[in-house]
């Protein structure tokens, strides 16, 4: 793990530094009260391949949208350099594609170059521009695919053709978001050769964001990491970094002491966690962790709460019934929910605060009237919870994401409640909310809770759980991680992943 | 307001007001809605005096009655954000069936449960396409307006019908408490009770919940599907009720009696602040955006002005409505 | 494949159809409504089955949901279903020329009913309709004669929207009227949606805005209903009169209790008669008459019973 594998071409490149392409120097944004930069250094240069690591919220793709201009800084430096002078064409591929289904891969090639809807009838020119561009990059798509249907491509096709349409307009700094989360080992192969030959022959500057620890040792020549809205690393070669290393800088130093391992041995076994190929018993209180690619812990989530079509988890044991049917059924079995897509999953926008606080509670108490004791109810756990609001008559829109996000937690705070599944609970917060997040998911357990939670930073999962279920990147079970063999290589190893 | 340096040692205290929002400021849309009405009056009133009479009022009274129901109804619909297009069509069919029965002997009240009875079977339609088909609100109303619609004449042949139970009309215009008449009654009696349900029963805030996430609500345990079902249910009742009123007023059934209020009623909705979105809306805000579109019909009446240009100004109140709501949620 | 079973069974009963149509040998004549949702429109069909019944022809019907395309799709339906004359209430106007030259090539007869053809137009058989401005003189003079009992010379009226030309004939026969018999029209009110509940509100809000009229010219049957019971609410029966055209059972029975003083009738069944029989003339090679101006005949509350008003109610709607 900690060898020093490096790209053939690193020493050459590194010896002969062009003049960058974009520089970042002291980079702020603020949104309302949260200070997402709070000083960021990047620079992206000709014929590079640059890694771009951070925990999720630490502010990568705020500064992403800050270098293609989608918005604008509050402070520090933002230089953009193009090889013969002017502003370089900045592309990002997002891990969702941008094409348009029911056109040809032709027409969404030619569409960007087309001075109105109406040369799109020209179905010639068209193929003859994207066909030159695919050419470029993949001469069999550009061969086979010209008349396709976007909609009908592979998710590494479509990128392919997104790289090329991006390539065609000019584009010399290309950000690729993620780009491997939905693609195969071949496929990702695929894409990882075209990269290459487009940095190399072409001198494209490549920005990688990626959790991948294989993947971006694979690719990559230098590597940043922003943390908590700074840069943490700034374009260190990759070959000088072990893993231990990135995760060390990626996430909050490891607060937990050897001797501060959480540890729940003198609890009874309640129950049975059965999944296609695993069985497990769970103690009273456990708080177990859910690590690697979405859709394995994805699948878990689903199964324990009841919701959407994923049945192949369960909890088993005595008061356990049968699985939940329904999240309806899963509350009232006394199994609880809280997600970090609060814009979707979480937050009632238009109803008070009040209402998305006790909503859990009317449900499970089935409680037939709002009654007039909600008011103190309500102002009491947001007093336990530290959430400052100006009233409990306000809509959650008016909290910042932190404190919309306890409100999600006060739901089942104090209930007495078998089971709370946690999904992500600490996406996009901040620092402090975190530990406040963290201090309330041990109270939980401590209540004799049994907590499951998910998160995709590792390091998070390695401080709080007793154990941890990891799943690979294909979304296979591989196993449970006890509490005294928790170590964030041996993490990183089985999930495939650096978090 | 509120910082998200909200970490364990800064912030020891919170500010959490157990007070509930003042009556003012918790129904400042509907004040600004009420005034709004009172100024039109004012204005009419300017021009003709007349329309400042006891008469007047009654006259307006009578005339928004159907609209007030029918927008009660159609409100739990888009609260859910959903819609109801089929509320015009069942209002009318609703009315031929019942003018029918008593054409063919059977007695008034008989007559009206049969009528009420043909907006909850739509309702249910409405409400079980919409639930357990997963067909889109618009999509599914428009089946059953044009539906009901179509049934309206085939009831008859289109023929309007009379009434022939005598003194139906005590229905609408009778009065159950002394000194009111039953159409201002039942407006009353609709409104307490569901703004009743919207605000303090459980059940009716589970409207605003899955009118502001249905997913939220879902994985909450919010009975989504049953909520959705009574708010179609209810809408399409309502509009039976106003059907009724109606019919037992003028005592004539005609096909086409409710194709125009369908879009009235969904105007009263938005003027009294409930979003097309779903999660916002109140029975006081349905109720007194009745009253404005209804107002605003009686003055154009009063003054002269060509009835075509009722539809404008209406769209005009409508414009203004929505422009303060934007503007008073700061 | 959906679509495909539709138009085998489409194609199987129109061949039934024909067939049927001409084994019997008998003529066929189609009736094309503008819409079904008035009962003016209905009533004309009865007319034109009664006369066809009569002359032992085929009655086909047709409805044209108010859209001049779908009158036309109509027409060439009717040609290929193979019907021999056509009685028709047109969408407008303004529709018919396309609609007359079609059947004009085609060689079928058409007579108008309601609705006459566009002026200049010479190509159709027959136009059996209302005289409007003659009616809205003879139904302004009798309201502003009823206001004049009443003890004023203000009148109020009850209008069709404006933008049809029956409305704008009626409303220039009932102001000269007016003018020539010392009446005031101080308010017209236009319709929308021709319902009893827009005619009630709009009589109401008349009455309001002016206290002094008395009398109320309705210009279609609702409007009448709609003033009688706006009066009726008021206790005010009979103190503001109510003239209406039109008439339907709903007015007849209303003008029996005194609500309304007097309708002129519309004879859509005679106008549907008629028709039939002007096509039928014009099959047999049988002299036609082109433009049939039917003036509106009055009947009052005291000749209701009268077996003149009998035979002009026959005209007017279905008797059963």
């Amino acid at each position: 793990m900690t060898s020093l594998s490096s790209s053939t071409t690193l020493a050459e490149r590194q010896s002969n530094p062009q003049r960058p392409l974009v520089t970042l120097r002291g980079i702020q944004k603020s949104f309302g009260p949260t200070h997402v930069l709070k000083g960021v250094n990047f620079t992206v240069r000709p014929g590079q391949i640059h890694a771009l690591l951070g925990g999720n919220g630490a502010g990568k793709s705020t500064m992403i949208r800050v270098i293609t201009g989608e918005i604008r800084a509050n402070a520090g430096d933002l230089h953009l350099q193009a090889s013969h002078g002017g502003d370089p064409k900045v592309a990002v591929v997002y891990q969702e594609l941008a094409l348009i289904p029911d056109l040809t891969v032709a027409e969404n090639i030619a569409l960007v170059h087309a001075p109105s809807g109406f040369a799109l009838k020209r179905q010639a020119q068209a193929a003859l521009i994207a066909e030159e561009a695919l050419s470029l990059i993949d001469p069999h798509l550009a061969r086979t695919a010209l008349f396709r249907k976007a909609g009908d491509l592979s998710m590494h096709e479509g990128q392919i053709v997104e790289i090329a349409r991006a390539l065609s307009t000019g584009a010399e700094v290309l950000l690729l978001d993620e780009p491997t989360a939905n693609l195969t080992a071949a496929e990702t192969e695929q894409l990882f050769a075209v990269l290459k030959g487009l940095a190399k022959d072409k001198g494209i500057g490549i920005v990688f964001v990626s959790h991948r620890m294989k993947e971006i040792r694979q690719l990559c020549d230098v590597c940043t990491i922003i943390r908590d809205g700074k840069t943490a690393i700034d374009a260190r070669p990759i070959g000088m970094l072990t893993d231990a290393a990135i995760i060390q800088e990626m996430g909050q130093p490891a607060h937990r002491a050897e001797a501060q391992i959480a540890r729940n041995d003198g609890q009874p076994v309640v129950a049975t966690l059965t999944g296609p190929t695993i069985q497990h018993p769970i103690q009273r209180g456990t708080i177990l962790g859910l690590a690697g690619a979405p859709e394995g812990p994805a699948h878990v989530i689903s199964s324990l709460i009841g919701h959407g079509r994923h049945r192949d988890w369960c909890m088993t044991g005595d008061g356990w019934g049968n699985a939940p049917t329904s999240p309806r059924d899963a509350v009232a079995q006394g199994i609880g929910f809280v997600s970090g897509d609060r814009a979707t999953k979480g937050v009632l926008a238009q109803l008070p605060i009040i209402d998305n606080v006790l909503a859990s509670r009317r449900v499970r108490e089935r409680r037939l009237f709002v009654g007039q004791n909600e008011r103190s109810e309500c102002a009491g756990l947001m007093q336990a919870l530290k959430v400052k609001a100006g009233s409990a008559w306000d809509r959650p829109g008016t909290l910042s994401g932190g404190n919309q996000q306890k409100l999600l937690v006060a739901r089942w705070l104090g209930l007495p409640l078998k089971m709370v599944v946690f999904e992500e609970p600490t996406r996009g917060v901040d620092i402090g909310t975190k530990r406040d997040m963290y201090a309330l998911i041990r109270q939980m357990a401590e209540e004799g809770t049994i907590v499951v939670w998910w998160s995709t930073e590792n390091v998070e999962l390695l401080e709080l759980c007793h154990e941890i279920l990891a799943f690979d990147t294909e979304g296979q079970p591989k196993g449970f991680l006890p509490a005294d063999r928790f170590d964030e290589d041996a993490l990183a190893e089985l999930t495939g992943m650096a978090a | 307001m509120n910082s998200t340096s909200n970490t364990l040692d800064t912030n020891g205290t919170t500010d959490t007001r157990a007070k509930p929002p003042s009556v003012l400021s918790t129904y400042r849309t509907e004040l600004a809605i009420a005034g709004a009405i009172i100024v039109i009056m004012l204005g009419v009133g300017a021009f003709v005096p007349a329309a400042l009479s006891l008469g007047n009022f009654a006259n307006i009274a009578q005339a928004a009655a159907p609209l007030v129901i029918m927008a009660l109804g159609i409100l739990l619909v888009i609260i859910t954000g959903g819609i109801d297009l089929s509320v015009g069509s069942v209002f009318s069919l609703t009315g031929m069936v019942a003018a029918s029965a008593m054409a063919n002997g059977v007695d008034g009240f008989t007559a009206s449960l049969i009528g009420l009875g043909v907006g909850v079977v739509f309702g249910a339609i409405n409400g079980a396409l919409v639930t357990l088909a997963g067909l889109a609100p618009f999509v599914v109303t428009l089946i059953t307006y044009a539906v009901a619609g179509s049934l309206a004449f085939i009831v008859t042949n289109g023929r309007s019908v009379g009434v022939a139970a005598p003194n139906y009309w005590l229905f609408n215009s009778g009065s159950l408490v002394p000194g009111i008449a039953n159409y201002v009654l039942f407006c009353i009696i609709f409104l307490i009770c569901l703004e009743f349900v919207l605000r303090k029963v459980t059940f009716g805030r589970w409207f605003y919940a899955v009118g502001s996430s249905s997913t939220a609500a879902h994985l909450l345990g919010v009975p989504v599907k049953r909520t959705r079902f009574a708010a179609y249910v209810f809408s399409s009742t309502m509009a039976s009720f106003a059907g009724l009123l109606t019919l037992s007023y003028i005592l004539n059934a005609e096909s086409t009696s409710g194709a125009s209020l369908m879009l009235q009623a969904i105007a009263a909705v938005v003027i009294g602040g409930a979003s097309l979105f779903g999660g916002t809306g109140s029975a006081v805000g349905a109720v007194l955006g009745a009253l404005m579109i209804t107002v605003i019909q009686n003055g154009v009446n009063l003054i002269g002005i060509n009835s075509f240009w009722q539809g404008s100004v209406t769209g005009l109140a409508i414009l203004v409505a929505v422009l303060i709501d934007r503007f008073s949620q700061k | 494949m959906m679509i495909f079973k539709k138009a085998i069974l489409a194609a199987s009963l129109l061949a039934v159809a024909t067939g049927m149509a001409h084994a019997e040998d008998k003529k066929t004549v189609a009736y094309i409504a503008p819409s079904l949702d008035i009962d003016y429109w209905q009533w004309v069909a009865r007319g034109v089955q009664q006369k066809a019944e009569e002359l032992g022809m085929e009655y086909v019907e047709y409805t044209s949901e108010n859209s001049p395309a779908k009158q036309m799709d109509n027409a060439r339906v009717a040609v290929t279903r193979g019907v021999d004359a056509i009685v028709i209430g047109p969408v407008s106007s303004t529709s018919t020329p396309p609609f007359l030259n079609y059947l004009e090539k085609e060689g079928i007869p058409v007579a108008f009913t309601g609705i006459g053809p566009q002026p200049g137009l010479t190509n159709y058989t027959s136009a059996v309709t209302a005289n409007n401005y003659e009616t809205g003189i003879a139904q302004g003079k009798f309201t502003c004669e009823l206001a004049k009992e009443r003890g004023g010379n203000k009148v109020g009226m009850l209008s069709l929207p404006q933008d049809r030309e029956n409305a704008q004939k009626y409303l220039k026969g009932a102001e000269e009227a007016f003018a020539d018999n010392g009446c005031e029209l101080v308010q017209m009110l236009e319709t929308k949606g021709l319902t009893i509940n827009e005619a009630v509100t709009q009589a109401n809000d008349l009455l309001t805005a002016n206290p002094d009229v008395k009398a109320i010219y309705g210009m279609y049957d609702q409007a009448g209903t709609g003033a009688a019971k706006a009066l009726e609410t008021r206790g005010m029966t009979g103190q503001v009169a109510v003239t209406v055209a039109d008439g339907s059972p709903t007015t007849i029975q209303l003008m029996k209790d005194g609500a309304i003083q007097g309708i002129f009738f519309q004879e859509a069944v005679g106008q549907g008669i008629d028709a039939t029989e002007q096509v039928y003339k014009s099959l047999n090679g049988e002299e036609t008459t082109q433009d049939m101006a039917l003036l509106m005949p009055l009947v009052t509350a005291d000749k209701i019973d009268s077996d003149e008003a009998k035979a002009v109610i026959a005209r007017v709607f279905p008797q059963d």
